[in-house]
């Protein structure tokens, strides 16, 4: 089926020149597009104007979701952003048409249904009988020419969502997980520090799900297209300045995933996605010379980072580290001892300014509290007093009551019913009568603008993802570097004194008067100026 | 184990004086070694020291004495670090590096290319990475706007770079008459010098790639660009800035009939000009040359079609939101910076589902917003949300990993983000929810429907009110 995928991608769009993130005024075919349900539920879908694993919808390919059906034709072509309206679509009776995959969905249908879907059908079942003529009428055409294009697509009375074109955030957030995703602020804090810029070439080890390497691709892109690239290889010229990802990933089935969605999302010519084990192999992609990746910044979520170093240095062969620049280098490891054994390893490879940290991330929800005896009986909101004064009230009330129960019965002898008669006053209302005044005084109220608005990070919180370690690898320096800088920028050289070890004025002392004095004395000395093992 | 048992806890071992040290400092020229190798020898009890303790000492005191630096080349993160750690957080904002970090994913800024475009066949909805930034951190999130652009750094930086690759084997002189040369050229070519009478010409604002500065002074505060060559009131034209940042007060966005920049200057004919002495001349093709870029922004500002709105200021979030969100085409991206919770507290309560779900109830038009209940049309931002992140340092040694004692207090620092989007025309009705009536008029059905309420809960408070 990925194949499939690609080769359809590759004759109806021959040259796909604009990454996935930079999108144009309408969603188009075969572009992808974020359905968004709520905050947290994001559908991506390939608007595709066919459907073309024919999975037999009168409107052509639809996508299903819980706010309603969604045909591609009601999506193609229009502006991103919009909200659009659910389409009536008949998800039920396409089987009988002889769709191949026909049991496997109903069961799934039936897993998923969990009442909305049948709430659904309930809706729908007034427009039942028409939709049911439609779809005989449109059986028969289909029978009869199987030329005839996708039914108009007919609005339903409720469900929507909002089309919007990806990013990497919402990528991150709706991408199929197949292992632990690097979220938002973990990779924008890493491309911070790793200066991932326009015109950076990033090695990205461990590429995963790809989150990291989606974002990736967007900061280091600076408009080189491939076919930009194919030019300037042929005049000749360096392709030095163009950013580039070049990914790695050690999982066979991961790697395969990835690239068809990477090719999906019109990334091909941005970021170079190897299958391949660079702890064992290496870093040369089987595409391109070692020499020529020249990277700046280079990011290694694997399993044992400190495995990957040995293939970073300056003096390797078939480093694919730029010579002409400092490198800047992070692991992302969830455990302290793997961030132990990454930073002894870096420390004794060179690397300098090596910091270890953690990011901790939350959101924060907004929201409205209601307090207060006129919440009694609602939802949501809590109903005890909502000051000093409230309770004293409505403790007087139950105080006053009592004693006019007390009072009554005690004038009638042995207690008669009168718990259901109106209280004496009249202020007194029976439980069910006030419930029933606070329902209906809830139509007139301004809910949104009532109570305290009040902030607190949301109930689920990621307290910890994995721990960050940053490096720096200086850039090379031959003595041709330090000639030219020299004669560029003279400066007076530093001689460099032979270094004795620091030694204090008594040790000093007792030094010279052990070397004036017998061996037995030297001996002593010695012994007194070497430092303490303890 | 080692402990802290046997150490000496003498602070009389130092035998020289801080006078003597400040005196040897005054009349030392050189790098310091010297008294670093003074305090060392009057060190009364150096012998006494563990190898460890004394290479430890010998470290700080060559800290201390010893002034040694590294050149590195400045960029944004070096900047706000430095910014924010040495010299004045206040002047940012106290913008943490990761919160920029933040700002810098959720805004989607890219490069854009300047070669090929997208079609942008409705004049509305412009994208081709236009963005609107209201920035009052002296200029630290347009300058990390534009580096993520790349139109921070001016490009023969890295001409010189390479350059400087390629002929180093060459021989200095030549390596440097070239320079100069390169130095020159685009000051002949575009800039006139200093002497030439002529008013500075400046090229015309890029439509794509750019940054659109709305500042609330008559000049906006952009200081801090000035590590990158860049001065705001005199632009070299060879600085990418020049062209793709544009600038413009609230005045001029809001009301550019009341600003004297906007209007254009009287047009003089060709005989009068001739007339005019050479002065009045240039003075007169200098005040249409800043009428025309002045009309040119405004109009172009005024069009909308922002592909994003980026704000860190001090002004009320939600005065700001009102006269900008409408600019931004469909799908842009919102975030609001803020130091402090509360202002985002505010605004994120006006784009609250049970307003948004009030205003869809109670359509008015939105000619006659900002009203007292919604200052902000709730329906054209899509799930706001407020969040933030720190980051925490350890110290990673063998045998002694922990975070760092200290850190830094202050603003804990919030970023609000959210995306335009377009209502659909007319009454529009959500699903998800059905039988949230029935449950509260009939008890015994309370527990059946909570399966259905839960997964929907904003799509839930919609259908609340759509009943009622």
């Amino acid at each position: 089926m990925g194949d499939f995928l690609i080769v359809f991608m590759a004759i109806s769009h021959p040259i796909q020149t604009f990454p996935f993130f930079q999108c144009g005024p309408t969603a188009e075919a075969d572009s992808l597009a974020i359905l968004h349900l709520k905050r947290d539920l994001l559908i991506p879908a390939v608007l595709r104007s066919q459907d073309d694993l024919n999975e037999g919808y009168d409107e052509g390919k639809v996508t299903n979701t819980r706010f309603g059906s969604f045909p591609h034709s009601t999506l193609i072509g229009t502006r991103w952003g919009s909200q659009v309206r659910a389409s009536a679509v008949d998800t039920g009776s396409r089987g009988r048409k002889g769709w191949e995959g026909k049991g496997k969905k109903g069961q799934k249908r039936k897993r998923d249904g969990q009442g909305q879907e049948e709430s659904q059908a309930e809706k729908k079942a007034k427009t039942e009988d028409r939709n049911r003529e439609e779809n005989n009428r449109s059986a028969e055409i289909g029978e009869q020419d199987t030329g005839v294009g996708p039914k108009a697509a007919v609005e339903a009375a409720s469900g929507f969502v909002h089309l919007l074109p990806p990013t990497p955030e919402i990528w991150t957030a709706s991408l199929p997980h197949r292992t632990q995703v690097v979220y938002t602020p973990d990779y924008s804090y890493i491309l911070h520090r790793l200066r991932a810029r326009p015109g950076t070439v990033l090695i990205e080890a461990g590429a995963g799900s790809g989150s990291f390497t989606h974002a990736a691709a967007r900061a280091v892109y600076n408009g080189t297209t491939s076919a930009e690239k194919m030019e300037s290889e042929s005049t000749g010229l360096p392709s030095k300045g163009h950013g580039k990802v070049y990914s790695f990933e050690f999982h066979e089935q991961r790697a395969q995933k990835l690239k068809e969605e990477l090719s999906e999302h019109g990334l091909d010519g941005l970021v170079e996605l190897t299958y391949r084990d660079i702890c064992q192999d290496g870093f040369p992609p089987s595409s391109t010379p070692p020499s020529s990746i020249a990277a700046n910044a280079i990011f290694l979520d694997l399993p044992a980072p400190w495995l990957a170093l040995k293939h970073l240095t300056r003096s390797n062969l078939s480093s694919p580290l730029d010579s002409t620049t400092s490198i800047h280098l992070c692991t992302f490891s969830p455990c302290i001892e793997q961030v132990q054994r990454t930073i002894s390893t870096l420390r004794q490879l060179g690397w300098l300014e090596i910091e270890m940290v953690e990011i901790a991330a939350k959101r924060i929800e907004v929201r409205r509290e209601r307090v207060g005896l006129q919440e009694e009986g609602l939802r949501g909101v809590n109903d005890s007093p909502a000051s000093v004064d409230e309770a004293l009230t409505r403790l007087r009330e139950v105080e006053g009551r009592s004693r006019v129960f007390h009072e009554e019965s005690a004038l009638d002898g042995k207690g008669e019913e009168i718990t259901g008669s109106p209280a004496t006053g009249g202020a007194q209302v029976s439980k069910q009568q006030r419930l029933e005044n606070i329902k209906n005084a809830l139509e007139g109220r301004k809910l949104y603008k009532e109570g305290r608005l009040v902030h607190k990070p949301e109930p689920e919180l990621k307290t910890h993802t994995s721990y960050l370690v940053f490096a720096i690898l200086p850039r090379e320096w031959t003595e041709e570097d330090e000639i030219t800088a020299q004669q560029q920028w003279p400066a007076k050289l530093e001689l460099n004194e032979q270094n004795t070890g620091p030694m204090s004025k008594r040790q000093r002392k007792k030094e010279a008067k052990a070397k004036a004095g017998g061996n037995k004395a030297s001996e002593n000395a010695e012994e007194s100026s070497k430092p303490d093992p303890t | 184990m080692r402990t802290n048992r046997k150490i000496i806890d003498d602070p009389n071992s130092q035998i020289m004086t801080m006078e003597e040290i400040e005196e040897m400092k005054a009349q030392n020229t050189g790098s310091g070694k010297d008294l670093v190798a003074k305090i060392l020898e009057s060190h009364s009890a150096l012998d006494q020291k563990t190898a460890f303790a004394l290479a430890k000492y010998t470290l700080r005191k060559t800290k201390k004495y010893l002034k040694r630096f590294t050149v590195l080349p400045l960029d944004v993160s070096t900047l706000a670090r430095w910014m924010f750690v040495e010299k004045e957080p206040m002047k940012i904002m106290e913008m943490r590096e990761e919160i920029l970090a933040l700002i810098g994913s959720w805004s989607n800024v890219y490069c854009t290319p300047s070669a090929p475009l997208p079609p942008a066949s409705e004049e509305t909805m412009k994208g081709g990475g236009r963005w609107l930034v209201i920035d009052e951190t002296a200029g630290l999130l347009v300058a990390y706007m534009a580096e993520k652009m790349g139109i921070l750094h001016p490009p023969d930086q890295d001409d010189r770079q390479m350059e400087k690759d390629t002929v180093s084997n060459q021989s200095p002189e030549a390596v440097n008459e070239e320079r100069i040369q390169e130095d020159l050229r685009p000051n002949n070519s575009n800039t006139p010098s200093q002497h030439n009478p002529r008013p500075r010409k400046s090229s015309t604002p890029a439509t794509t790639n750019t940054i659109t500065l709305v500042h609330a002074k008559e000049q906006p505060n952009l200081s801090l660009l000035k590590y990158f060559h860049f001065d705001a009131f005199n632009p070299s034209a060879s600085h990418p800035l020049e062209s793709h940042l544009k600038m413009l007060s609230w005045l001029q966005l809001l009301a550019p009939e009341d600003d004297s920049g906007y209007i254009e200057p009287e047009l003089a004919s060709e005989e009068v000009l001739q007339s005019w002495k050479s002065g009045k001349r240039s003075n007169y093709f200098r005040k249409r040359r800043r009428w025309e870029r002045i009309k040119l922004i405004v109009d172009d500002t005024r069009a909308g079609g922002f592909d994003g709105l980026i704000v860190a200021s001090v002004m009320n979030p939600v005065s700001i939101l009102q006269h900008t969100v409408p600019l931004l085409r469909g799908a842009a991206q919102v975030v609001v910076y803020s130091p402090t919770v509360e202002p985002l507290v505010e605004l994120a309560d006006y784009y609250s589902t049970g307003r948004r779900t009030a205003f869809v109830q109670n359509p008015l038009d939105t000619e006659a917003m900002p009203r007292e209940d919604f200052p902000l049309n709730p329906t054209l931002l899509l799930a706001p949300t407020i969040q933030t992140a720190r980051c925490r340092n350890w110290q990673v040694l063998p045998g002694r990993t922990h975070p760092l004692m200290t850190g830094r207090g202050g603003s804990e620092e919030y970023v609000f983000t959210a995306t335009r989007v377009l209502p659909a025309e007319g009454k529009v009705e959500a699903r998800g929810k059905f039988k949230r009536r029935k449950v509260e008029v009939d008890g015994t059905t309370r527990s059946s429907s909570s399966l259905v309420e839960t997964p929907a809960k904003a799509e839930s408070d919609l259908m609340e009110t759509d009943e009622l």
